[in-house]
């Protein structure tokens, strides 16, 4: 894969982030997203049926899926499930939809670091496209602390090898409140400040990319709608 | 309509409506919600006005949601009772009953079984209930409503779907310039479509088809290509 290596990024820098969307045609939206040589693909359900076991008249059920890149998901990738579970359940607008599911599933394709961040932030895109409604976005970030007691932001998987500790923030786009705060290895608390900024600043940026995104996918449709407008005025013409 | 068409994110507050809101009573359509005296995006899309007051954000969207008075294309699944159900693309089943057809009686039901495509109007939606639907107007009469015969049925995003269905639509003027055809679009994102041959219904499909794909600018471009698509 000729995808950009961390190497060439400063430690202050998240990775080049793509995204492509709706790669698969039978979900409600889809996204294929990467963060240097990590890559996955999330798709969305929404609202469809829910079974009547799970059925709430308050508010949509959310079901979320992750996959390993092989085999069949094991208590880790359980755990990154959950994780992506909680997250979306603090964003996602549940009672626009009552009795009905929202089911969000997550391939992981290649993991070369900061798998837990991209699942996340490709989880948020893949809801954006398949329009169900969001009270806000959200975006993850991964960062470690290495031997050296250096922060490096968003780490390839060479790099992490000799950390010290690793960090996953969470944050909203509208409060940049904290929505996920995974820790692990030993650190100061002043480092866990620090790097909780470092995190929330490299937040915004990815927020920055989801509307980029977002505005280049709609940019197309912008064309016929200035066309049919366009139509009548002819007409009379 | 004024497509000013700023990209609204999630969650972000939109002043420009509530400034509008202080002088006139406003209309927010999908993707807005109020939120004490704010006023909210809850999708990601161009923010689109209609004058004088109407809001919505029209974001890309596959699924449907029903709202009462879609035109919906819908697939007869079972018979249920004096009630047909019927998969129109939302979370649940639409329900249409066999009185809601053209001069159906008691004795007189609509010959319907499952697998069958129909035209029809949405009653009732709500998020609380399933849909229901009708195929006949106020007046008993059917219309254009009703089983859809032949043809052949696909789906699409739901923005194609309502880009077909404005009026002085360009791509399907364009195309009717070059073949007859018979054509039913649900807001929904599905169409049914009836030329003379069945090389020309499926020419037509990936004709429209592609204007999903080639992004909508190129509308000129695919119909000049019609005729690739006819070979093909």
């Amino acid at each position: 894969m000729n995808l950009p290596e961390k190497m060439d990024v400063p430690k202050d820098q998240l990775r080049q982030m793509n995204c492509e969307f709706n790669p698969l045609s039978r979900c409600d939206g889809s996204v294929m997203y990467t963060q240097g040589a990590t890559v996955v693909i999330a798709a969305v359900l929404g609202p469809i049926e829910v079974k009547t076991q799970n059925l709430s008249i308050d508010g949509s059920y959310l079901e979320c899926n992750y996959r390993p890149k092989a085999g069949l998901p094991q208590v880790k990738e359980r755990i990154r499930e959950a994780t992506i579970r909680d997250v979306l359940e603090l964003a996602l607008l549940a009672e626009a939809h009552p009795h009905a599911k929202m089911s969000v599933q997550v391939q992981e394709l290649e993991d070369r670091g900061s798998i837990d961040a991209c699942a996340v932030n490709s989880a948020c895109l893949a809801m954006l496209i398949g329009g169900l409604p969001l009270k806000f976005s959200f975006a993850a970030v991964h960062c470690i602390i290495n031997d050296q007691g250096d922060y490096v932001l968003d780490p390839d998987q060479s790099e992490t090898f000799h950390q010290r500790a690793s960090f996953t923030f969470a944050f909203d786009s509208v409060d940049g409140d904290l929505l996920l705060v995974q820790t692990k290895g030993s650190f100061k608390i002043a480092q866990f400040n620090d790097i909780e900024c470092l995190c929330r600043a490299a937040s915004a940026q990815i927020f920055q990319f989801y509307r980029s995104q977002i505005a280049k996918y709609h940019g197309r449709s912008e064309a016929i709608a200035e066309k049919v407008k366009e139509q009548p005025e002819a007409m009379e013409a | 309509m004024s497509s000013s068409g700023t990209i609204v994110m999630p969650g972000e507050r939109i002043s420009a409506i509530e400034e509008v809101a202080k002088s006139k009573r406003v209309i927010l359509g999908p993707g807005l919600r109020r939120l004490d005296d704010t006023v909210v995006a809850s999708k990601a899309g161009p923010l689109r006005h209609k004058e004088p007051n109407t809001f919505w954000v029209d974001n890309y969207q596959r699924r449907y949601v029903p709202a009462r008075g879609d035109l919906v294309l819908g697939i007869v699944k079972a018979k249920a009772g004096d009630q047909y159900r019927v998969d129109i693309g939302s979370a649940d089943l639409a329900s249409i009953s066999y009185l809601s057809f053209e001069a159906a009686t008691k004795k007189n039901r609509p010959d319907l079984n499952p697998g069958d495509l129909i035209y029809a109007r949405v009653l009732v939606a709500s998020a609380d209930v399933e849909p229901e639907l009708v195929c006949v107007n106020s007046n008993g009469k059917r219309g254009k409503l009703g089983q859809l015969a032949d043809g052949f049925f696909f789906k699409c995003s739901l923005n194609l779907g309502r880009v077909l269905l404005r009026e002085n639509c360009p791509a399907l003027a364009a195309l009717t310039r070059r073949l007859p055809y018979e054509i039913a679009v649900g807001v929904n994102g599905r169409i049914w479509l009836k030329a003379h041959s069945l090389r020309e219904t499926i020419a037509l499909t990936n004709a429209i088809l592609a204007l999903e794909q080639a992004g909508y600018a190129e509308i000129d471009k695919v119909c000049d290509n019609l005729e690739d698509f006819l070979q093909a």
